[in-house]
């Protein structure tokens, strides 16, 4: 992190990612390319190019479906939260072997004769109304243009200046890409495979991708539902469940009946509560955890103070807080938000509580 | 036919978007954003393809900056 732009913000973390990522596209495409060699014999031998451009089209939408399911996991399973800290490399190294893919087979299908071969790409097949002969190949160019947008514009430099919400929804085009490479992949498989094993596969990742979703989305709504009002209290304050429940650096979400999501984290001095919402790209700072003594996003790792929602010097983003107190071993919130940055006195957990 | 004009539309606007980038990145974002000013060389360069594809906005934020650095917002961040 740091107080101006830079070009990539390295740490340890964002290293071995990356590393890992890199090692794994490696070993993929060498693998896809062994295994390749050994089953396609004549008569259904496969060159090199198709086997490398399979291999790379293959890498590709495994690590699109990648992208898509640790957003519900992470929700689902909290210890998988950090497979999303750097989940647009992710995205970026996704549309990278997707352009190679299309460029590689751009070339060797179109590349040889003397019509541009981007001509040639979009006028040899105009077959749109038979799906037996569909140009799914069109698909996969739309589905990359969708890509190179959110790679393009996945620098923290435009989710400032195309404001969050904005970045946000163009982001969730990702879906559309998605549904367009599942057509894509689809459609040129029955159009060159026998094999039903590809088809399966696809429609097996398609509903996990679905399920993985709903679960997701459930369990958010479990959360938006609201909690109860607590009883024998005054006033608006809602019920957070046992002090001695809430594990040490971490939090529990909660929701007012209609309003925001509120994080309710226990740290070294005591309960405080947050707004759920980073202020980076609205990641759920309630699924990340008190490092340095600073509550931690689990997306990119922006940090809040949780004693006033303010981020450490030099930094100077802010989030709402919300008064805290135990009654009779529980934690009770107000869910009125006070303004971003608001200092608020942590509850202090009798001795002898569970961590 | 229409490919080719598809093709050749295309080509013209990522070759306009080239030009707006390179000036955009070089001279005129530092005025948009001032947390860019005095950033890498390689910042500058994970923008530019974005600058491209979207370069009418760019354009249209530049001019609504205008001379006065720090007009639009303030920034940090990485990618
Ligand atoms: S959403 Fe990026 S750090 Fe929180």
């Amino acid at each position: 992190m740091s107080a101006s732009y830079t070009g990539i913000g390295w740490n340890r973390q964002k290293r071995i990612y990356d590393a890992v990522m890199i090692a794994s596209i490696v070993i993929f495409l060498g693998a896809f390319y062994g295994l390749g060699r050994v089953l396609f014999r004549p008569p259904h031998d496969a060159t090199d190019e198709t086997l490398l451009i399979r291999g790379l089209g293959s890498c590709a939408i495994i690590m699109l479906h990648i992208v898509l399911w640790i957003g519900p996991l992470a929700r689902l399973q909290p210890r998988l939260a950090p497979l999303l800290y750097n989940r647009r490399h992710l995205g970026v190294g996704t549309f990278v072997l997707g352009l190679c893919h299309a460029a590689f087979a751009t070339v060797q299908f179109h590349g040889f004769g003397n019509v541009n071969p981007l001509v040639s790409l979009l006028t040899s097949n105009t077959q749109y109304g038979s799906l037996a002969r569909f140009p799914f190949e069109v698909l996969g160019l739309a589905a990359l243009l969708i890509l190179f947008l959110m790679a393009a514009t996945s620098h923290d430099f435009w989710n400032r200046n195309l404001t969050p919400r904005f970045w946000k929804s163009l982001h969730m085009c990702v879906y559309g890409a998605y549904a367009l490479l599942v057509a894509h992949v689809s459609l040129g498989t029955l159009q060159q495979e026998r094999s039903p094993l590809i088809l399966a596969t696809v429609g097996v990742s398609v509903a996990v991708t679905i399920g993985l979703h709903l679960a997701g989305a459930r369990r958010e709504a479990r959360t938006d539902r609201g909690s109860e009002p607590a009883a024998g209290d005054s006033g608006p304050w809602i019920d957070a469940g046992p002090a001695a429940d809430l594990p040490m650096d971490r939090a529990r979400i909660v929701c007012a009946r209609g309003g925001e999501r509120i994080a309710v984290f226990r740290h070294a001095g005591g309960v405080s509560a947050v707004s759920n919402v980073c202020r980076h790209q609205g990641g759920p700072l309630g699924e990340g955890k008190i490092v340095d003594g600073c509550v931690t996003c689990p997306w990119h790792g922006w940090q809040y103070r949780p004693g006033d929602g303010c981020s450490p010097p030099p930094f100077k983003e802010r989030v709402e807080t919300y008064r805290v107190r135990i009654v009779a071993g529980r934690v009770r919130v107000n869910p009125t938000a006070l303004a971003p940055g608001t200092p608020v006195e942590p509850a202090v957990i009798e001795e002898g509580a569970r961590v | 036919m229409v490919a080719q004009v598809l093709l050749l539309a295309m080509g013209a606007y990522t070759g306009l978007g080239l030009i707006v980038a390179l000036l955009f990145v070089t001279f005129g974002v530092a005025r948009v954003d001032p947390g860019a000013s005095g950033a890498p060389l390689l910042f500058r360069a994970l923008i530019a393809p974005g600058c491209v594809a979207l370069w009418p906005l760019v354009l249209f934020w530049w001019c609504s900056a205008g001379g006065a650095a720090g007009a639009r917002v303030g920034g940090r961040g990485s990618a």
